[in-house]
């Protein structure tokens, strides 16, 4: 009996140590997989983030360690009260209060419009698209060449409008035109995913609300929004997120070949950030001011995921969507 | 659908009126800037910069296009491009498959929790890596090397981890069993089942990156030199005539451009499906 109870344990072991190396060997698998990944994330990602916030906390200027010095908060403090930044940073925020809300309403109004099975409808998406496949470059020049108050089209046609106007759209208006080039580059991508929403949608809800007597704006109001609200959610957060990082069209459309600098219209925060780190070399007070975007950035993504639950509905889980 | 119903009503035709002027109208505005671009490529510049201005070109100049590859070292440009948005693509599809695979058919306790970190990932702001990674790069020397796209593109992207550990996570399952049984390991399996079973999500991977290398500015601009810099960061600047005290020319440039964007408009067009599908599954713009 001892013998037998032996042989069940040690069987019982045995089997145990198989399937925990089994387990083990599992794991060894997983993480393998995802190794290139993970070294990755803790080289490229993690590592810079830490080094870029000791970075912030120092008088860094991109190649002279031998006077580094660690000034403590100094460079926030110097954020908060340098009015530079104050202005930039409202600069950026009108420009996100302009293009966001535009953005979303234009994308989903084109969507609405093609969810309606028209003829043809292929095409205009194909058309609406087509724009933000172009890079920055080649989008930045077709904008400027059209803007231009000298040769460029839209000129001509104010002026056919209002002959003598001009509108100085690169300059004083700068903030406005960037609205106008990223809408113009971002409809596209917008309206597909809005009509992506839109089409996960069950037709018979809506149809159940017409036979109920809804007319077609209470069944828009009651059953299309609240269904919808999930994709604006997601498409609030991207929007929110890319909005405050604009850097490269603001950079592109305004400068000469040489300066940096914007007029003051669209001197957007990162744009006076990069020009902290690349131009005067304050890599410490770049880095701040980055941080300071990026806890702003973060802040306002939870504000919105916090304000979900009053907002968006998530109740019917659409075959296949989720 | 109701366009050809007999009984059609006053209001229907309208509503359909509307939704189509709405289309063409917002079609005539975003296709302008575009018309514009194109025609500048093919005109004299002095018909470019003439006021009032001069819609069409008298005789379309399509030497613009050669002028614009023969008056700096187009070819050079574009094969550095060429070489970064390749390399990166196959290394970052590689690595973010096997990750992906992983995060779809491993099942470790803590798969869950690592898949966050990804997802969390997505919502970081680019830009506040992109700098502090800039930092790194430099302090090791690699700034005016390939290496910074290299071992980023080794390391994966959440966005194409994200994709592919979906689409894996739709393949049936029996497909995999069948080879378990005839004793294939994970890799066998991922590299003989899985990977030829998703050429739709390689190819729109392969887009995406590709695209996104080829038309970047920032990284370029800040770690390459002239000599070895990518097409992007040239024609942002603009080209010049060489022959006459480096004059910028406008529609040269353009002409420029135009090939610049060639490729990614007839992948485009030849992959729309996919690419928006891919839009739709990952919230990436192409």
């Amino acid at each position: 009996m001892f013998k037998s109870s032996a042989v069940w344990l040690l069987g019982d072991q045995t089997g145990r140590r198989r399937l925990s190396s089994r387990a083990w060997r599992k794991r060894v698998t997983f993480y393998l997989f995802i190794s290139p990944w993970v070294i990755g994330f803790v080289a490229l990602y993690l590592i810079p983030l830490v080094l870029g916030l000791l970075t912030s906390t120092t008088n860094y200027d991109g190649t002279d360690l031998a006077h580094l010095k660690f000034v403590r908060l100094d460079n926030y403090a110097r954020a908060f009260s340098d009015p530079e930044a104050a202005f930039t940073a409202g600069r950026t925020l009108l420009w996100v209060a302009l293009n966001l809300p535009a953005w979303l309403l234009l994308s989903f109004m084109l969507a609405l419009i093609l969810n309606q099975g028209l003829r043809g409808r292929g095409i205009f998406r194909t058309l609406y698209y087509l724009p933000s496949v172009m890079p920055a470059v080649a989008t930045v020049w077709t904008w400027k060449i059209f803007l231009d108050n000298n040769f460029g089209l839209l000129a001509a046609i104010v002026d056919w409008i209002l002959p003598g106007a001009v509108i100085p759209w690169l300059t004083k208006y700068a903030l406005g035109s960037m609205t106008l080039v990223s809408l113009w580059g971002g409809l596209g991508s917008g309206m597909v995913i809005f009509l992506a929403g839109l089409q996960g949608i069950p037709r018979e809800l809506e149809e159940a609300a017409r036979i109920d007597g809804a007319n077609r704006l209470q069944v828009f109001g009651y059953v299309t929004i609240p269904l919808i609200t999930p994709v604006i959610f997601f498409q609030l957060i991207m929007g929110l997120i890319g909005g405050f990082q604009a850097l490269v069209i603001p950079l592109l459309l305004v400068s000469g070949y040489s300066s940096r600098t914007p007029p003051r219209s669209l001197y957007l925060y990162m744009v006076y950030t990069y020009n902290q780190i690349f131009v005067y070399q304050r890599f410490g007070y770049g880095t701040a001011l980055l941080w300071i975007l990026f806890a702003v950035i973060l802040s306002l993504t939870l504000l919105v995921f916090a304000t979900q639950r009053h907002w968006v509905h998530y109740e019917v889980e659409a075959e296949g969507e989720r | 659908m109701s366009v050809r119903s007999k009984g059609m009503s006053l209001r229907k035709l309208l509503g359909l009126l509307i939704s189509y002027g709405v289309l063409i109208l917002v079609t005539v505005v975003l296709m302008l800037p575009v018309f514009w671009f194109l025609l500048t490529s093919v005109k004299a510049e002095s018909e470019f910069v003439s006021w009032p201005i001069r819609v069409f070109p008298a005789v379309p100049q399509w030497s613009n296009y050669v002028k614009a590859v023969t008056w700096f070292p187009f070819a050079r440009h574009a094969w550095n491009s060429f070489f970064l948005a390749t390399t990166t693509s196959i290394l970052t599809i590689i690595t973010s498959s096997l990750a992906g695979f992983a995060f779809a058919r491993i099942n470790v306790p803590e798969r869950n929790k690592l898949f966050r970190v990804i997802i969390a990932m997505l919502i970081v702001p680019g830009i506040v890596t992109l700098i502090p990674q800039f930092i790194v790069y430099a302090r090791l020397k690699l700034t005016n090397t390939y290496w910074p796209w290299i071992l980023g593109a080794l390391s994966g992207s959440p966005y194409f981890i994200f994709m592919f550990r979906q689409f894996f996570t739709g393949i049936p399952r029996e497909l995999e069993d069948a080879a378990e049984v005839d004793g294939a390991g994970p890799f066998r399996i991922f590299w003989q089942i899985f990977l030829p079973n998703s050429l739709p999500v390689i190819a729109t991977a392969f887009i995406f990156n590709f695209n996104g290398v080829w038309g970047d500015w920032l990284m370029p601009t800040l770690y390459l030199t002239d000599r070895n810099t990518t097409l992007a960061v040239k024609l942002a600047q603009g080209i010049r005539n060489p022959h006459a005290e480096s004059v910028f020319i406008y529609t040269v440039s353009m002409a420029g451009c135009v090939i610049f964007i060639l490729p990614m408009v007839i992948t485009f067009f030849l992959a729309q499906r996919h690419i928006l599908q891919g839009v739709v599954t990952s919230g990436l713009k192409g």
